[in-house]
């Protein structure tokens, strides 16, 4: 959540003289991080980030809590300054003006009160002036009090007219699935079930709470009697309404990360001194406060020695008190020793008491209760003020883990290595596909960015089509691949994610190029296979498709040496016409066969319909005679003539 | 000169002619005398043809014509940091090691200290994928973060240490300047007895340093920083800035505070290490994620304004690298 605080409003509850610059670069050391500084109608504005877990600093106040906690670190005097407070009127279960039946699991408290008379009117030109340096347009001064309150407390607020509440009746329920209401901005909505709503008597709904009020007792510039409203709602509740009707706002963001509810009480004393203040509003002398669980103060007990083992250095206990305190914590320590020592008195002059020995016990303040549970959480409350910047860096010592069993990694990195070194492009494509590009059965997205993104693909096939279809300017032949995971559904299961390596040849790249390149990447892979290449048949467009983990089995894990022959090879070219419909590889093979003796067939020319044929023949024990070698191609001819070649 | 003296009526015939009128013992001597001068006439003779002929055949060259480069493939950025930083980290013991991109709820979140409806969710724009939900781990999930291998570490190797860096595909349901829908994350992992804050503050530094300085003649200036932060699934959490490269933290248009955030990190929390069946009593942690595309741009010579042109697929963007 990002919030805007202006400087000069911050400097209302924090004495200090820090320039801005200097509260920005210590509060993002320390706490929330300041992001920006720009320059509003009243000064500077900060932009600040305000992490999930603390809605407790998403306010003015919030702010100058942290800002009077961190400065001094830095040691520049910083004090956090009271709310003042006027107003005095008690608070009670059961009021005159109002009847109230509230659901207590739905509000924690409820409290509110009548104040009559009010003058509508603009609000003073300071509060305008702050309200549209964090970005909220000024209607009129009541509207504008419960928008100041929020941003300055960080309790939402709520005004009805109260002279539209016909029965002076109100029961806060969950509502029934599709009950409907039609809210402040003219929005009739009609409801999911289960969000807090609140209805006169008669059955008619007047607020949907803590998401907005209902359009048929807003505020008008005709109301004289308003209620001020003030509630800690169930955040879950409020999420759920908030999520299914789109409807985010910042009072939804404040109730779904689950409010103070001790923050009610100063938020709505704060609201009828404004309403007095700006409104001439004259209040009556109940607040009606509904909280049948009141806070209970919370407590966590952390030993000194626990701190430091997170923190890596040692801090006195003295130190974390401090620390504690300055962020409102109240601590007591002692020693743990002594505290065991109780059981067992004998032993108390026999113990060490060191400072490692020491225990604190924090008592958590209200606004901090979410947050801090776990002795975790105090380290991070000591470390973030002693100032991470503070602690030391090392490397870890200890025992280094056992490597991958069968790690892929080192095979692929080859792969690509390898393909480079062939002159291969590397892309990385989008997983996701859309329907026409993969087959039926494929997993699908609920939720989609778009059609042509709506499916986990099963190949790279389409993906590479689509990248040599946007090449057409390119003017030299290329080579692509990829390599990535495709998924393969498996019923009741994850998919199977197989990491497949698909290369594809641009339509002119010589074939006998493109399946050099495979051979050279089998060989250098030391891959005992014959090359694949596939062809796509409208594209005339050839590719290879390998699953990288069937290629890494087949690949021998490391070279093997033959000694070079002692005794010189005879080498000679047979040119050679084969019947159509002949294939050549076959052929080769087929001539390899004949002899142990024929160690290679490669083909060295074509020209025309002539193949010509380098053969080499090799004896490992002795130099070939001519008579032998004649021998040997006798054979070859013979086999080739059988084959219906003519030999030239 | 040949003629004069190696001609058939030449000097040295000539004098050849008269070694028969001395007597036996001069003629010895004489005769190896007149062959050696002859030997020296025809080598001197036949080496200064030689060089007569070189030199009248002797072609102008210019060794300023362009060569011919032999084809040269090219690997994708995303591939080459993703190789940078296994190596970084693999020096330090680190383990690679490769978790599902399709994954469960549970893996994703419930594990890491996120529970369902959890406010905290909304970080991660999750792609949920239209399958049957599992009884035990709930719905299937595009993994929207390199954590959710974190649990599936503490289960593959049940009794620490753990070194781990996850690096892998993610996706997130954006898509903007900064965000790609599909991306890559680097997840390191280290569990033991007593390890601190400082050792995160170590391997962080280590990491800046390798990954920013290396190669650079003026020794390490790259530093890193941690603040903090909130996660779920760390406690503390801390976002982690490295100083940027281009003016080593002074502060520049690229960077406007000397700094870059490049992720986050934290301990991780007790929860965490429960769901992963190790003993939170025993072992501590720390955790950090971080964008292997957002780590890259920082580099100097490659500003690239969208983080989406990463992925183009023109051949023209990808032989430059």
């Amino acid at each position: 959540m990002d919030i805007l605080i202006p400087d000069n409003w911050l400097r209302i509850y924090l004495k200090t003289k820090a320039k801005p610059e200097d509260l920005q670069k210590y509060l993002s050391l320390c706490g929330p991080s300041m992001e920006r500084i720009h320059k509003g109608k009243t000064g500077p504005v900060y932009a600040i980030e305000i992490t999930t877990n603390r809605v407790d600093s998403a306010s003015v106040y919030g702010i100058a809590r942290e800002a009077a906690a961190i400065l001094p670190q830095f040691k520049i005097a910083a004090e956090l300054q009271p709310i003042q407070i006027n107003s005095a009127q008690k608070l009670a279960k059961k009021v005159d003006y109002l009847e109230a039946e509230v659901d207590p699991n739905l509000c924690k408290r409820f409290t509110c009160i009548l104040v009559k008379s009010v003058k509508i009117t603009p609000s003073p030109k300071w509060m305008q002036e702050r309200l549209e340096d964090v970005g909220l347009r000024p209607i009129n001064n009541v509207v504008d009090i419960t928008n100041f309150l929020m941003h300055e407390l960080g309790q939402p607020l709520h005004t009805f007219d109260y002279d539209k509440i016909k029965s002076a009746k109100m029961i806060l329920r969950a509502s029934l699935k599709g009950e409907n209401i039609t809210t402040l901005d003219g929005k009739k909505h009609i409801l999911p079930g289960g969000d807090i709503v609140i209805e006169d008597g008669s059955g008619k709904l007047i607020d949907l709470a803590g998401i907005m009020g209902g359009n048929a007792s807003a505020i008008d510039e005709n109301t004289q009697n308003v209620l001020l409203f003030v509630q800690h709602y169930n955040p879950l509740a409020i999420r759920h309404t908030s999520m299914k009707l789109a409807h985010r706002t910042k009072a939804t963001a404040l109730f779904e990360r689950d409010l103070d509810p001790e923050n009610v009480i100063p938020t709505i004393r704060r609201g009828i001194d404004l309403l007095v203040e700006l409104a001439q509003g004259k209040p009556e002398e109940k607040i009606l406060d509904i909280y049948p669980k009141p806070y209970k103060e919370k407590k966590v007990s952390v030993p000194v020695d626990f701190i430091n083992s997170r923190l890596g250095i040692k801090v006195t206990t003295q130190e974390v008190v401090s620390i504690l305190h300055t962020l409102g914590f109240i601590c007591h320590s002692g020693e743990r020793t002594r505290l065991q020592n109780q059981t067992d008195p004998g032993q108390a002059r026999m113990t060490k008491q060191t400072s490692q020995d020491d225990i604190v016990i924090a008592d958590i303040p209200s606004y901090r209760a979410n947050d801090v549970s776990i002795p975790e959480d105090i380290v991070e409350e000591v470390a973030r003020i002693y100032g991470y910047h503070n602690l030391p860096s090392q490397i870890m010592a200890g025992a280094l883990p056992q490597s991958l069993p069968q790690s892929p990694f080192e095979f692929e990195q080859k792969v690509k290595q390898t393909l480079l070194a062939l002159g291969g492009i590397e892309v990385y494509t989008l997983s996701l596909v859309s329907k026409d590009e993969t087959p039926t059965n494929s997993l699908k997205l609920k939720n989609p960015l778009g059609a042509d993104s709506e499916y986990l693909r099963q190949s790279l096939v389409p993906s590479l089509k689509y990248v040599v279809g946007n090449n057409t300017r390119e003017k030299d032949p290329y080579h692509i691949f990829e390599m990535a995971n495709v998924y393969t559904p498996k019923k009741g299961d994850l998919p199977k994610e197989k990491m497949l390596l698909v290369g594809m040849f641009s339509q002119d790249f010589p074939y006998r190029k493109a399946k050099g390149v495979v051979e050279a990447l089998l060989k250098e892979l030391r891959v005992q296979a014959l090359p694949k290449l596939k062809r796509l048949e409208d594209e005339n467009l050839w590719y290879y498709e390998y699953e990288t983990r069937a290629l890494q089995k087949e690949a021998a894990l490391s070279p093997s040496h033959q000694p070079i022959p002692k005794y010189p090879s005879q080498v000679e070219d047979m040119t050679i016409i084969l019947p159509n419909g002949t294939y050549l590889g076959e052929v080769i093979q087929k001539i390899i066969k004949v002899n142990p003796q024929i160690k290679s067939v490669d083909l060295a020319n074509t020209y025309q319909d002539t193949q010509t044929l380098r053969i080499e023949y090799q004896h490992p024990e002795k130099t070939l005679t001519d008579r032998e070698v004649a021998f040997l191609r006798n054979k070859v001819i013979k086999l080739l003539t059988s084959l219906s070649a003519s030999i030239k | 000169m040949r003629i004069t003296y190696l001609g058939r009526k030449g000097q040295i015939n000539l004098v050849t002619e008269r070694l028969k009128n001395v007597g036996q013992e001069e003629r010895k001597v004489l005769g190896r005398l007149v062959n050696d001068t002859k030997t020296a006439l025809e080598y001197a003779l036949r080496t200064r043809q030689q060089e007569l002929h070189h030199v009248s055949k002797k072609e102008w060259f210019d060794p300023t014509v362009p060569g011919i480069m032999p084809q040269i493939g090219h690997l994708h950025l995303v591939t080459q940091a993703i190789d940078e930083i296994a190596g970084i980290f693999e020096k330090i013991g680190f383990v690679r090691v490769r978790y599902p991109e399709v994954e469960w709820d549970w893996f994703a979140f419930e594990a890491l200290n996120m529970p369902k409806d959890h406010p905290a969710r909304d970080e991660w724009e999750t792609f949920f994928v239209d399958a049957s939900p599992s009884p035990k781990y709930g719905n299937m999930v595009l993994t929207p973060h390199t954590s959710s291998g974190q649990v599936r570490e503490m289960e593959r190797v049940k009794t620490p240490p753990i070194r781990m860096i996850n690096i892998a595909k993610c996706y997130r349901r954006q898509s903007d300047n900064t965000h790609a829908p599909m991306f890559h994350q680097f997840e390191g992992l280290v569990i033991d007895e007593g390890i601190n804050i400082t050792h995160l503050k170590g391997t962080i530094d280590y990491f800046a340093k390798q990954f920013y300085d290396s190669g650079r003649d003026h020794g390490p200036t790259a530093v890193s920083r941690i603040r903090p932060f909130h996660f779920m699934f760390t406690e503390p959490s801390f976002e982690v800035d490295f100083s940027c490269v281009h003016c080593e933290g002074r502060g520049c248009r690229f960077c406007k505070s000397g700094w870059h955030e490049v992720g986050g990190a934290g301990m991780v929390h007790p929860n965490v290490l429960k769901a992963g069946g190790i003993d939170p009593k025993k072992y501590s942690g720390f955790a950090f994620g971080w964008g292997v595309e957002r780590a890259q741009l920082l580099k100097p010579g490659i500003e690239l304004d969208d983080l989406r042109t990463l992925y183009s697929t023109d051949l023209r963007y990808l032989k430059q690298f």
